[in-house]
């Protein structure tokens, strides 16, 4: 079983990228926007096809794709061609610099950049709110980032089964670094063997590196040393997530050492049952917020519903979000990471993220093993499923 | 441990002075603010909200592992600093305990949604007065529609700068902090070099690569790790928009054979801080002639930068040097540089020989304090070529070894 990679670098598959774009162009002609600088490597990837270096952290604003509506060209942040699909051809490569104005002269060079009237970016800086208007000389410098959400939010049938090749790794991961699971293993350890796991089925990207978290029985919200070391009697979460063919996947499991805490795994699986079954399409996406309330559990501070795909993904459904979950719904073609959360004084926290595709039809877990949210004693040899 | 590499002891060898053994991190955090503090009131601004991971790392010595960019837009810790305030504020999602005083330390806010956005302006307003100058190192659109405090008087001012500017000189705990992201790296190095074999494949280092480093207690990798085989001619790579070397190139599935050159570069995060590492092998065999004089050309570029490397040395005397070893050629990676900057990112202030370009070399001077990362290369076209990376720490007079991870098999 591998990932996307073979010998050689490759863009993805033409279908999906020329559709992406074609969503994108959609956008940016409703919004009015004539050309679209992106700078996330989310929006980059949906317009342009082509995988680039990863880096770990977040990075400030730059020019690193460039989408003209009236052409469809895409100008791409690359030096070389590998990788580069051949729907960009080399003279719209642009190379690595660290020149603004060198890269206010590529811009300068994009057809249309001096007649441009509305030209979207998805972030932004001082030096290059500075810098556009040398490149753009006649456009107001609008929101592109509300258009590339609009474009991705519903995923197309192709996406879907991205995401879902890319939760099947991830799977694989996680079943890594529970078959190294027990007393005495480090947080680091577990995390060591979900990405050694990751770089052998051929995907050397993660979306998470914190993959385990030997969770507190005294604060609901809280980490320990990293160094720590698991013991028995703990409840320990297994989170990872992969970055394949740009597409993220991920899920969580927690273990209970010793099998002590029973009472609040079972909570957790009915809390998970309930949040899954409140996944109906055209549900509003705070229904999601009024099962945790119902079931009487604090919610964690971190959504409990995030979008999966690209990067960041609509929707973002959190307890200190409620008027972006009164608004948003549920609609067919969403697809999330969905955080089921237990905390109870004296055992710790039991959580479960499940990747969930909104259908027509209800709920479909892109798991490809039945996941019980981990009942399971992983320190009797044996017990992997 | 795999192979005997980290046994020989990485790093026994070399010792900065005035760099104590392990970080005191109350300390750095201390004299981090303090800087920032200083910066802030020369350049008149009451706040800076910081956003960019790393910016919020240096502002407030939280640290978590890094994940994939699109995380930050979902998971994104945000940094408020005060000017009067010897304490930064943070704003996290995440369980880790900063070590702030606990009326410093507050729930998660979301930049990139207006409701976020706007529970954050009333946030802020209870820390900020309004008309307060406020430095941010970027910002979203929901965040330029929504906060009065930030845009009330038009786009506003550059926060990032101030950051750059004080993380570019290390102080004694950041240093040995480094010390730590490094001697991890070639921990895990050491063993992925001593099962290096040809048969084996990119991603198999790769592999072995990830395990190792987080068993050595790394909390990130934070590059796709690097392990490029090197065609003998460049004309055989890639295209590439300026005609030079198409490096870095992406890991994959390919099977690596007797005698590939390999360049090999890769980077983690502990504490906060970035290492970086760099050099070339030859799988399953010894260099030839051809390759032993790359290398000693290599060192002999090598030597001649760090000979004028001190403080206070313009960046372009460095460049200079290099090149005068070479005949007037550029030994490095036209698109990067010959060296940069390293600590809170993997690549930082000073770049010396970017597209900054000559004048920008010649007007930036080195100073004590800086860790610079030089990375020549010598390209010898049919034969590949060897590029290596060195990290040395900027010293009055000097500068100091920051690891001594052997060349092998070139030494």
């Amino acid at each position: 079983m591998s990932g996307t990679l073979t010998a050689e670098v490759v863009p993805d598959a033409a279908a999906l990228r020329l559709e992406r774009r074609a969503r994108a162009l959609a956008e940016m002609e409703a919004d009015g926007i004539d050309i679209l600088i992106l700078g996330r490597e989310g929006n980059a990837r949906y317009v342009a096809g082509a995988p680039r270096l990863w880096t770990a952290g977040s990075r400030p604003f730059t020019p690193g794709c460039v989408l003209v509506r009236a052409t469809g060209d895409v100008h791409l942040l690359s030096t070389w061609d590998e990788g580069i699909p051949d729907d960009i051809p080399h003279e719209h490569l642009y190379g690595i610099t660290f020149n603004p104005m060198n890269m206010v002269g590529v811009l300068q060079g994009v057809a249309g950049a001096a007649t441009a009237a509305r030209v979207g970016t998805d972030s932004m800086t001082s030096m290059f709110a500075q810098l556009l208007p040398a490149a753009f000389p006649a456009a107001e410098l609008v929101d592109g980032e509300a258009t590339m959400r609009r474009a991705r939010r519903l995923k197309t049938p192709a996406e879907v089964e991205e995401i879902r090749t890319s939760v099947a790794l991830a799977e694989r991961c996680l079943s890594a670094a529970e078959d190294v699971l027990r007393p005495g293993v480090s947080e680091r350890g577990l995390t060591g063997a979900f990405m050694e796991r990751m770089a052998l089925e051929g995907v050397t990207t993660p979306s998470s590196q914190d993959v385990a978290w030997i969770t507190s029985a005294e604060h609901p919200w809280r980490r320990g040393d990293r160094d720590a070391l698991v013991r028995d009697g703990d409840l320990v979460v297994l989170s990872g997530g992969v970055v394949r063919g740009g597409y993220t996947g991920e899920l969580a499991r927690t273990h209970d050492l010793g099998g002590a805490h029973r009472a609040v795994v079972d909570r957790l699986g009915e809390l998970r049952g309930a949040l899954l079954a409140a996944c109906e399409p055209g549900a509003p996406a705070s229904r999601l917020l009024d099962v945790h309330r119902s079931a009487g559990l604090e919610p964690p501070p971190v959504p409990i519903a995030r979008g999966l795909g690209l990067g960041f993904d609509l929707p973002i459904v959190s307890a200190s979000l409620p008027a972006t979950a009164e608004e948003d719904t549920l609609d067919p073609g969403v697809v999330f990471a969905l955080t089921s959360y237990v905390w109870e004084q004296g055992s710790g926290a039991a959580i479960a993220v499940d990747p969930v595709h909104v259908t027509a039809h209800g709920p479909e877990l892109l798991t490809t093993t039945p996941s019980t949210g981990s009942t399971e004693d992983p320190s009797h040899e044996g017990a992997r499923p | 441990m795999a192979g005997g590499r980290a046994a020989s002891g990485l790093m026994e060898r070399v010792t900065p002075t005035r760099v104590p053994a392990a970080p005191d991190l109350e300390r750095l955090r201390r004299d981090r603010i303090a800087r920032v503090r200083d910066l802030m009131q020369r350049q008149g601004l009451d706040a800076l909200v910081l956003i960019g991971n790393t910016n919020v790392v240096y502002a407030t010595g939280a640290t978590w592992p890094l994940g994939d960019p699109g995380r930050a837009n979902f998971e994104q810790p945000v940094a408020v600093v005060l000017a009067d305030d010897e304490w930064p504020h943070l704003f996290t999602p995440l369980p880790d305990d900063p070590g702030l005083p606990a009326d410093h330390v507050h729930g998660p806010v979301y930049l990139d949604l207006d409701e976020g956005v706007r529970q954050f302006e009333r946030r802020l307003a209870d820390l900020v007065p309004a008309g307060a100058a406020i430095g941010v190192d970027e910002w979203t659109f929901a965040m330029s529609r929504h906060s009065t405090l930030l845009f009330g008087g038009g786009a506003p001012r550059d926060g990032g700068k101030v950051i750059n500017k004080a993380k570019a000189i290390k102080t004694p705990d950041e240093l040995a902090g480094m010390r730590e992201a490094l001697r991890i790296t070639e921990q895990a190095i050491a063993a992925v070099q001593a099962q290096l074999a040809p048969g084996m494949r990119q991603i198999e280092l790769t592999a072995t690569f990830l395990r190792e480093v987080f068993a050595a207690g790394a909390d990130a990798n934070t590059l796709d790790p690097i392990w490029q085989v090197m065609p003998p001619s460049m004309g055989e790579g890639p295209w590439t928009t300026h005609g030079d070397l198409a490096c870095p190139l992406l890991t994959t599935e390919r099977e690596l054979q007797r005698g590939d050159v390999l360049w090999v570069d890769t980077s983690i995060t502990h504490r906060g801080f970035h290492s970086d590492f760099g050099r070339t092998w030859i799988v399953g065999d010894e260099p030839n002639d051809r390759q032993r004089a790359q290398f000693d050309t290599w060192q002999a570029v090598m030597d001649a930068v760090l000979a004028v490397t001190r403080a206070g040395a313009a960046q372009s005397e460095l460049t200079a040097a290099a090149r005068a070893v070479v005949g007037g050629e550029t030994p490095w990676m036209t698109h990067f540089y010959l060296g940069h900057g390293l600590g809170i990112d993997a690549a930082e202030m000073p770049y010396v020989g970017s597209d900054l370009g000559e004048q920008f070399d010649a007007t930036h001077t080195l100073e004590a304090g800086m860790v610079l990362v030089l990375e020549p290369l010598i390209w010898d076209d049919g034969a590949a070529g060897y590029r290596a990376e060195e990290v040395v720490l900027i010293t009055e007079d000097g500068w100091e070894p920051m690891t001594d991870y052997p060349y092998d098999p070139f030494r």
